[in-house]
């Protein structure tokens, strides 16, 4: 019986730290063979956080345990003769390599030679800024990315103060993981021509574009001659466009939190208008139209929060919800894993491991009607685990 | 070889707004034929306005009308010649137009359907509506995002893309597994469940600590420095990251403080938070005097990663994206050409991609009807004027 989305296809993943793994990461989740090679002392992901007790042990990061869940692992140096052998030996069995072979990277062989020994390969190299260009040689990080790419500016909203209240990055490592699925996407894409065509092919994946592609809505506005929104509060009420962020949604204050809402319509308002109880000041001129609602976005929040206020945000949501207007509570991590709907689609997926325990992960967010998934899940590797089993011994 | 990776594939696309177009626009840069169906009586709310043009490049634009029965019939004969549908309908829609995968599957048994809907089209709140903006504080990725002490963050488009590259990336696979295992697939894809699985370290913290994760601005539980810093000019800042012991000498050096560097009390990051305030400005001593760009430069050069924090328009501008090819002169629809965002991907040999402007509504009717589904003029006049191709 076939398994898996992916049976039988092979992937050697040579990259440290977050993209290159989350890349191999989605192979593996989808049944491919996923074999991670690690320096002697580990990937240095296995030294970030968060650990249990905030105390470093390589085998319990909960950033490692959860981006290389599935995979086989395997310690190679890669400055010997005898390493560079071993990672040859597999290289004419794998379809996809993905290392970035940046000099100081775990590999720093020529990229042609890897294509040489196995011409069909698929090689996936993520770099911060690509291989080309005026910031070709740049280190970048999750932060620079996500600020280099205009997401900092937006993130927070307008501000009173922009020169003492920075744009920020989002939590997590957002930029890390969206160079990843851009490999991922950019990979699985070419896997299928090999498919059908066997011909192999090398992808450089810039992080900073794959950012960028992010908000290409913006860029597409800059080539039409728009200007960047404002991110001062006061000159983003003298624009024209003024309150559209607060009309067209937002959040409301409860009495255990938040809850956000987007009735943006008019129809969906006037649903909204019900649930809040058909107030006096909804009949007044000034909020009748969306275009009313935008010119006078901060009464009106004002006047919604005076209500929200005394209301859960569950509550509301569910309120919202039956009327069929969009609106969410606005949940913490907690939240989540008492979250009934993610449970009773399973969601997430407890593993045990040898070493860290038991933990629950994210799973995957699609369901497949011919490969159900996850398959055999397993949790990361040990460092060196599978290296009796997947390498031929040095001599 | 000069195919792109997706050629020889046709993809029917009833999706709308951002995250399916986004996912279709990935598809046909990489050489698919995408045909997005629209109809006048429901226009893509997004059609309005530049975004749409960047959402819709390279693909092909039909009009039908899939509320009249004669509408879902064409469609189902497009999809039956087609390898990939692709829909982001509320909960139940296609369902009630005809054109659930039941259906679809008869005449085409190895398509590849994938529903894309907020919360996944199973479990208790399937039939949530949804904006994407609204999930990112459901799924809990906005609750690690901005300061302890104020409400949660405003803005930040980020569920719709981050969902769209990630449908791409799944129709790609089961495409894979189709050619693997000749058969197709349907996909039933949660924007929801697609945000929280980019939060796993919040997750992991949870219950290894028992901790809720405070969002914590631009700071880092494990690097310091890690933040962004004031340069000259008004709402001008530099991001600046130290991941080791010697970029840490390099940084104390460029900002005239070699005696930090030299300090053994400030050689691990954890030691440095301690003296949080003082580091910073020290650093900021240097780069308010400095231009953004600037600062980024003599920093990088000595090997220091940093990068100044751009608002949408300086992106625009950027040197990097700029020189370094990411934007194609495109020929929108007005006749304009203009510069327009491309991937964030290249194949080292072979043809970068296919890049052409957003159609307008109806703008590929004659292929699709004539030449695709062989009907007669007679036909199609017809059909126009029963508003079905409309």
């Amino acid at each position: 019986m076939i398994r898996g989305l992916l049976p039988g296809i092979r992937v050697l993943e040579l990259d440290q730290g977050i993209s290159g793994p989350y890349c191999g990461k989605i192979f593996a989740q989808m049944g491919a063979e996923v074999i991670k090679v690690e320096p002697i002392e580990g990937d240095y992901s296995r030294g970030m956080g968060p650990f249990p007790n905030d105390i470093p042990h390589p085998e319990k990061s909960g950033l490692y345990l959860a981006l290389n869940c599935n995979k086989f692992g395997v310690t190679i140096d890669l400055s010997t003769t005898s390493g560079i052998q071993q990672l040859m030996d597999m290289v004419p069995t794998v379809d996809i390599m993905i290392a970035n072979f940046l000099p100081g990277s775990m590999i720093s062989l020529d990229p042609d030679r890897i294509r040489d020994c196995n011409p069909e390969i698929i090689l996936t190299s993520i770099t911060p800024f690509g291989n080309w260009g005026p910031y070709a040689e740049y280190k970048g990080s999750d932060l620079i990315l996500y600020h280099m790419s205009s997401h900092a500016h937006g993130l927070l909203g307008p501000v009173d103060q922009p020169n003492s209240d920075p744009p920020i990055r989002a939590g997590g490592h957002q930029s890390d993981f969206v160079a990843g699925m851009a490999a991922a996407t950019a990979s699985m894409m070419a896997l299928y021509r090999k498919l059908v065509t066997k011909h192999g092919c090398h992808i450089e994946i810039s992080s900073y574009e794959s950012m960028v592609t992010q908000l290409i809505s913006g860029l597409a506005n800059c080539s039409y001659g728009k200007p960047a929104p404002p991110r001062s509060l006061s000159a983003l009420q003298e624009a024209a466009t003024g309150g559209m962020v607060a009309a067209i949604g937002g959040i409301l204050p409860c009495n255990d939190g938040y809850v956000a809402i987007s009735p943006r319509e008019q129809a969906q308002w006037e649903r909204w208008v019900d649930i809040l109880g058909s107030p006096e000041w909804s009949d007044e001129k000034r909020f009748k139209t969306r275009e009313d609602r935008e010119a006078n976005s901060p009464e009106l929040w004002e006047l919604m929060s005076n209500w929200s206020r005394n209301h859960s945000k569950n509550d509301i949501a569910n309120w919202g919800q039956q009327k069929r207007i969009p609106c969410f509570p606005v949940n913490t991590v907690l939240d989540l894993f008492h979250n009934t709907h993610l449970n009773e689609r399973g969601f997430f997926t407890e593993l045990n491991h040898p070493i860290a325990g038991v933990y629950n992960y994210p799973g995957v967010p699609y369901s497949l009607s011919h490969c159900p998934l996850p398959l055999d899940a397993r949790p990361a590797p040990l460092l060196g685990e599978h290296n009796q089993l997947l390498l031929k011994s040095i001599n | 070889m000069n195919d792109l990776p997706l050629s020889g594939l046709r993809i029917i696309d009833l999706s709308w707004i951002i995250a399916g177009p986004t996912a279709t626009r990935f598809l046909a840069t990489m050489g698919a034929e995408v045909i997005k169906i629209g109809s006048a009586r429901r226009p893509d709310p997004s059609t309005r306005g530049a975004p749409f043009q960047a959402y819709n490049q390279s693909k092909l634009y039909g009009s039908l009308n899939i509320s009249k029965s004669r509408g879902v019939d064409i469609a189902k004969d497009l999809i039956s010649i087609s390898d990939v549908l692709i829909e982001n309908f509320a909960y139940g829609v296609i369902e009630r137009l005809g054109l659930s995968y039941e259906v679809v599957r008869k005449d085409n048994p190895n398509i590849i359907m994938i529903a894309s809907s907020g919360t996944g089209h199973t479990g208790p709140d399937k039939e949530y509506v949804a904006y994407g903006s609204l999930l990112q504080y459901y799924t809990g990725w906005n609750s690690i995002s901005g300061h302890p002490d104020r409400p949660p963050v405003k803005g930040g488009l980020w569920a719709d893309p981050w969902v769209g590259m990630e449908l791409a990336m799944v129709i790609s696979a089961a495409l894979s597994n189709r050619v693997l295992t000749g058969q197709g697939q349907y996909i039933d894809f949660s924007m929801a469940e697609s945000l929280t699985a980019a939060i796993p370290e919040a997750l992991l913290d949870f219950q290894m600590n028992n901790r809720v994760k405070e969002p914590q601005g631009n700071s880092d539980d494990w690097l310091f420095p890690h933040g962004v810093y004031r340069c000259l000019g008004n709402d001008r800042w530099v991001a600046i990251v130290v991941n080791n012991h010697a970029e840490w000498i390099e940084l104390c050096k460029v900002i005239n403080r070699p005696d930090l560097g030299d300090n053994p009390e400030l050689i691990s990051a954890v030691e440095r938070m301690k003296y949080q305030k003082q580091i910073n400005d020290a650093i900021t001593t240097w780069t308010e005097t400095t231009n953004d760009y600037d600062a980024m430069e003599i920093l990088q050069e000595a090997g220091i990663p940093a990068g100044p924090s751009l608002d949408i328009a300086r992106v625009f501008e950027n040197q990097q994206l700029r020189k370094g090819g990411y934007f194609k002169g495109i020929v929108s629809n007005d006749g304009v050409t203009r510069e327009m965002p491309s991937l964030g991907w290249r194949f080292k040999e072979g043809k970068e991609g296919n890049f052409t402007g957003a159609p307008v509504l109806g703008q590929h009717n004659d292929y699709i009807y004539r030449e695709l589904l062989g009907l007669t003029e007679i036909e199609i006049e017809q059909l126009i004027a029963e508003e079905v191709i409309y």
